[in-house]
């Protein structure tokens, strides 16, 4: 079944069993919802840096526990339901775009092998033989909380920003599932835990040579760029472009259903981060405390989660960088760059990956065959630059 | 584990993909006024496909890939050496028609290029996905093909019937093929000739062959599952037509042969009843309602029904008495003829409808004395649809009657009657035609003056014409292919 | 055991769904059911250990397919009345005499014996590792030739969707020009509907 493949079920299941597996639930259910908290107070105190302001300051040590108090406070306010709505798929809107994220996170490993309670097992929730298809999924399943919230809302600008919404999901739900091949065709499964077996640190070369970021670099690129847009995140917020759309989908929804939107953007946009992390920087593999047993409690337990939050942070922060220094892109170059070059880039990338790893198996001579291989995609890529209209000319205009 | 590729064997089929991404990207780059050049593209590579097959015939013996999945045999180069043949008139057919109206695009050749793809792939399956893969790869661009007129609310008429019973009968099909699949254990027809007498549930395997058969039937439009029909061929551009009524509906008849002959033949209660049914009423029905037709695309709509009832005939009777092997040949000879002659009609009717711009029957009125030559040719084809002597369609019927004399079984013998009368009335709406050509003045909304003639519809309707005088005079030339094929 | 719970729950949830999809008066209410019934068939494959169906399943279903519906009906804002109005409606009794004749004859032709009951031949899980494996290997070995057919009948679905959609083969220019002409071709539907709003 499902879970399989995690050496807990090895012996059958019992009492103790399930009760671990309850227990990884909740843990990772807290983790993400800590995480998030952390993330908004982060993003915020780093933005207000980056333009000379404080940011929050008030509410716990450093202002941390701002995020707490504005939930809270969402918590306690009224909840309206417009007149024009569909009210029981507006009601049920916001816990489809959350739930998807979380059971998306069920696939990360934070952590190797550990033994609890005399259990060995592994620190991820789930490890599924169809891994980060399940990722795949699951943001087929989220884009309907955005859909029927905008739909349900029974009012014009949520309706727009949920038909952008889903125009673009679906556009970048192509480059991103290409740009993960980049890493399938290295890792040879789709098991998260085995992908992250397949990165394991041997030594300080490993940053290049055994992490897929380097093997797949163009495919980590594309990943990067399609996964800020599959989270909505700026530059691709068309979704809610305040200016445009008044705030897009969520328009209409007050009280804690938007504060549930909010979470689930916010969660999203952390288990891409953790996948990114997962697929291309080797998730929890990093050097391990030579000078302490390999299987103590540190080695065993903490460094493994240690990289693995240090690289999601520095991720992390990349995003926030990103939040507060580009401008929104216009929809045209949205759809553009999805279809006209990632969406090629991430297949010609693929097939040049695979004749490299096929010239491996083969013994060719990979000095050959690698840049015989750049340069049939260069010219294909060239090829349908050729075929593609110019910028504002019809496709019929092409005589 | 080697797939074992046998590029010689898939050589046809590797060159029609190529000729169609050729055709495709050629069409960004040739100038506005060239495009018809895609044209010239796709007849090079429907004719460079033949070479392969002629040097397959000549190494003759079987070719298998995939298990058995994918055979080439003397039965499958025939078939696909008529669906090449086929295409090349169809689009002479078309380069003119495509041409003139204010819907010229590329795409037309792709898609009818894809369409040949799929009744080529069909012909050398032998597995129930591979059918289903084909059957849906000739669906599929004839839906957009019916469709074509985009600004006559007739052809989107077309289109949408064609599409949604089409899909509609597609999954009744997947779900009958997916309970083979359930009661056997396999696709490949040869697993499911051994295993399908051995199963307990012979009732869930009559479901079973009858739902996927439901499908087949759709396509070749078999009462009652023709409402399509008449709406469609009436609306669709008339070379597309020409194309269902011939290529498209044979390609169901291909999968039927083989389903039935290679994967059910051993339990031929589970479908010869259902199919002698659809044959007698094929007849019937499509015989009596193309008596009432006015217009000429409509009453070859309803005679192409009639036709495959017809077809349908040797398909009845295959596993009474010896009739297996002459039923086989039967209807692969029919299919041949069927094809040249009903080609041939709507040649002329294309022709025709350059002049006046309609299908009325009546319009024909006095087509003898201004324009003799097309009356001679419509009336050539015409009767050899009807079956008479020396022309092509005498020796369709002959071996159709033959395989029904064969079985000898009362069954057989009732369905031979009812053939013969309904034989008798398809007289009757062919010679309406000859006689309104020959017989009647012409009407005063025809213009009389001789029009300009594109030479590759001249060469289409002078194809098919040879063929159906020639098989007619000397039919052993398709006695000897359907031997060979039924040998194989 | 756990394996009979869950089926008979998802079996139960895929049929109420299918059912009410087909009685829903709103075409939204109806997606979702169908969404719902996608779902409730994705958990069964991965019953029968076929993952990677279940994952493509809701993928490709749920994830593409019933989206672009939705999309659709959200933009066309198709009218609830609109949509059910049977124009002939003596046919109602003959559909359901007719389904109740076809589903006894059915049931008679089936004879008591469930399809389920009865176990296949040995099938395609007769290899050894994953199921992903096993299907990436019959797929690319036994089933080749249509997988690679099925390749170019899906570009060929891509060109004839767009040649469908495109307005004419003509040159814009011409096109206006045409669209001038005859006044009388009914105006375009897609622009007209788009500023409606649906109001659910």
């Amino acid at each position: 079944m499902i879970l399989a493949a995690d050496p807990l079920f090895k012996n059958g299941v019992d009492g103790e069993v399930v009760l671990i597996v309850i227990g990884k639930t909740l843990v990772v259910f807290a983790l993400l919802l800590v995480l998030v908290l952390l993330y908004i107070w982060f993003m915020r105190k780093v933005i207000a840096d980056m333009q000379n302001r404080i940011g929050p300051a008030t509410a716990g040590p450093f202002g941390v526990l701002q995020t707490l108090a504005d939930g809270i406070k969402l918590f306690f306010k009224e909840q309206s339901i417009p007149d024009q709505a569909d009210s029981f798929v507006f009601k049920l809107a916001p816990y489809l775009s959350a739930l998807p994220a979380f059971l998306a996170f069920a696939i990360v490993p934070i952590g190797g092998e550990v033994s609890i309670a005399g259990h060995q097992t592994y620190l991820q929730l789930a490890d599924p033989e169809i891994g980060v298809l399940l990722l795949l999924a699951m943001s087929g399943i989220g884009l309907y909380g955005v859909m029927l919230a905008g739909w349900s809302s029974g009012s014009k600008y949520p309706l727009l920003g949920s038909v952008r919404a889903s125009a673009q999901l679906i556009s970048y739900e192509a480059a991103f599932s290409l740009a993960i091949v980049g890493v399938l065709l290295w890792s040879g499964t789709l098991s998260t835990r085995g992908i992250v077996n397949g990165q394991a640190w041997t030594g300080w070369d490993s940053f290049a040579t055994q992490w897929y970021w380097a093997p797949a670099s163009i495919a980590f690129v594309i990943f990067i760029i399609a996964a800020i847009a599959e989270t909505n995140h700026p530059p691709f917020d068309l979704v809610e472009a305040e200016q445009e759309l008044v705030g897009g989908f969520h328009t209409e929804y007050t009280g804690i259903r938007f504060g549930i939107f909010f979470l689930a953007e916010f969660m999203n946009l952390i288990t891409m981060s953790a996948i990114a992390v997962t697929l291309f920087l080797g998730g929890p593999s990093g050097p391990s405390l030579g000078f302490l047993p390999a299987s103590g409690t540190v080695n065993a337990w903490i460094m493994p989660c240690f990289w693995f939050f240090l690289k999601l942070v520095i991720l992390l922060y990349g995003t926030v960088w990103i939040r507060a220094s580009l401008p929104r892109l216009r929809y045209d170059q949205l759809m553009d760059l999805g279809w006209k070059w990632l969406i090629e880039l991430a297949f010609l990338w693929a097939m040049v990956t695979g004749i490299i790893i096929i010239a491996k198996q083969q013994d060719w001579d990979l000095l050959l065959v690698v840049p015989a291989a750049a340069l049939g995609a260069l010219a294909v890529l060239g090829f349908l630059r050729l075929c593609m209209p110019k910028p504002g000319e019809f496709m019929d205009e092409v005589y | 584990m080697n797939p074992g590729w046998d590029f010689h064997a898939i050589a046809p089929e590797i060159i029609i993909s190529a000729t169609i991404i050729v055709v495709l990207i050629a069409d960004f780059f040739f100038q506005y006024r060239r495009r018809f050049q895609t044209s010239q593209l796709a007849t090079i590579g429907v004719l460079a496909a033949m070479v392969p097959v002629v040097t397959l015939a000549v190494n003759g013996g079987t070719r298998q890939m995939f298990g058995g999945a994918f055979v080439v045999d003397p039965y499958s180069l025939a078939l696909t050496g008529f669906f090449l043949a086929a295409a090349y008139v169809t689009l002479l057919l078309s380069v003119d028609y495509i041409g003139d109206g204010d819907y010229y695009q590329g795409e037309f050749y792709v898609l009818l290029l894809t369409s040949l793809l799929g009744m080529m792939v069909m012909t050398s399956a032998r597995d129930l996905i591979t059918i289903f893969v084909a059957l849906e790869t000739i669906s599929i661009p004839t839906f957009v093909l019916a469709g074509w007129r985009k600004h006559d609310p007739k052809s989107n008429e077309a289109a949408i019937k064609y599409y949604l019973i089409g899909v509609l009968s597609s999954a009744i099909m997947l779900y009958g093929m997916s309970l083979v699949f359930g009661l056997t254990g396999s696709t490949l027809l040869r697993d499911i000739a051994l295993a399908a007498p051995r199963t307990p549930h012979t009732s869930l395997l009559i479901v079973a062959v009858f739902l996927t058969l439901v499908g087949f039937a759709f396509k070749v439009s078999a009462v009652p599952f023709h409402f399509w029909v008449p709406d469609t061929y009436e609306g669709a551009p008339t070379p597309v037509t020409a194309f269902l009524s011939v290529s498209s509906k044979a390609g169901g008849f291909v999968a039927m042969l083989s389903i039935v002959f290679f994967g059910f033949f051993a339990v031929p209660d589970t479908w010869q009843p259902a199919l002698w049914v659809l044959a007698a009423a094929s007849m019937v029905l499509g015989n009596l309602a193309a008596l009432r037709q006015t217009n000429i695309v409509r009453m070859l709509a309803y005679s192409s029904i009639a036709q495959g009832g017809f077809i349908l005939v040797p398909f009845a009777v295959a596993a009474d008495g010896h009739a297996a092997r002459s039923s086989f040949e039967a209807v692969v000879i029919y299919l041949l003829i069927y094809g040249a002659m009903n080609l041939g009609a709507f040649a002329v009717v294309i022709a025709f409808a350059r002049r006046t711009r309609s299908a009325e029957i009546s319009t024909y009125g006095g087509l003898g004395s201004y324009a003799p030559s097309f009356a001679v040719l419509m009336t050539v084809f015409l009767l050899s649809l009807a079956g008479l002597p020396p022309l092509a369609g005498w020796f369709a019927k002959f071996v159709m009657f033959r395989s029904v004399l064969d079985a000898g079984t009362p069954g057989a013998t009732v369905l031979g009657v009812i053939a013969a009368v309904m034989s008798v009335v398809a007289f009757f709406y062919y010679l309406r035609v000859v006689r309104e050509m020959w017989f009647h003045p012409v009407p005063d909304s025809v213009n009389p003056e001789p029009v300009q003639i594109p030479l590759a519809l001249n060469a289409a309707i002078g194809i098919c014409a040879a063929i159906v005088l020639i098989v007619g005079i000397y039919p052993q030339v398709f006695a000897r292919i359907g031997e060979l094929a039924a040998g194989g | 055991m756990a394996e009979f719970v869950i089926f008979f729950i998802m079996a139960a949830v895929a049929l109420g769904a299918a059912i009410s999809m087909v009685l829903a008066r709103n075409p939204v209410h109806a997606a979702l059911l169908l969404v719902t019934v996608l779902v409730a068939i994705a958990v069964m494959f991965l019953l029968q250990d076929a993952q990677l169906l279940a994952a493509v399943q809701i993928i490709v279903y749920a994830g593409a397919i019933v989206i672009l519906f939705l999309f659709v009906i959200m933009l066309l804002g198709v009218d609830k009345s609109e949509s059910l109005h049977d124009p002939v409606r003596s046919q109602r009794p003959a559909a359901i005499v007719l389904g109740v004749v076809g589903l006894a004859e059915l049931l008679f032709l089936v004879g008591h014996h469930w399809a389920t009951g009865t176990s296949s031949g040995p099938g395609l899980n007769d290899g050894s590792g994953g199921n992903v494996e096993r299907v990436a290997r019959s797929l690319f070995t036994s089933y080749l030739w249509p997988f690679e057919v099925t390749a170019i009948l899906l570009v060929v679905a891509v060109v004839g969707g767009v040649v469908l959609a495109r307005r004419s083969g003509l040159p814009p220019q011409q096109e206006l020009e045409l669209e001038r002409d005859d006044d009388d071709t009914e105006p375009d539907a897609m622009t007209e509907s788009t500023s409606e709003v649906s109001a659910p």
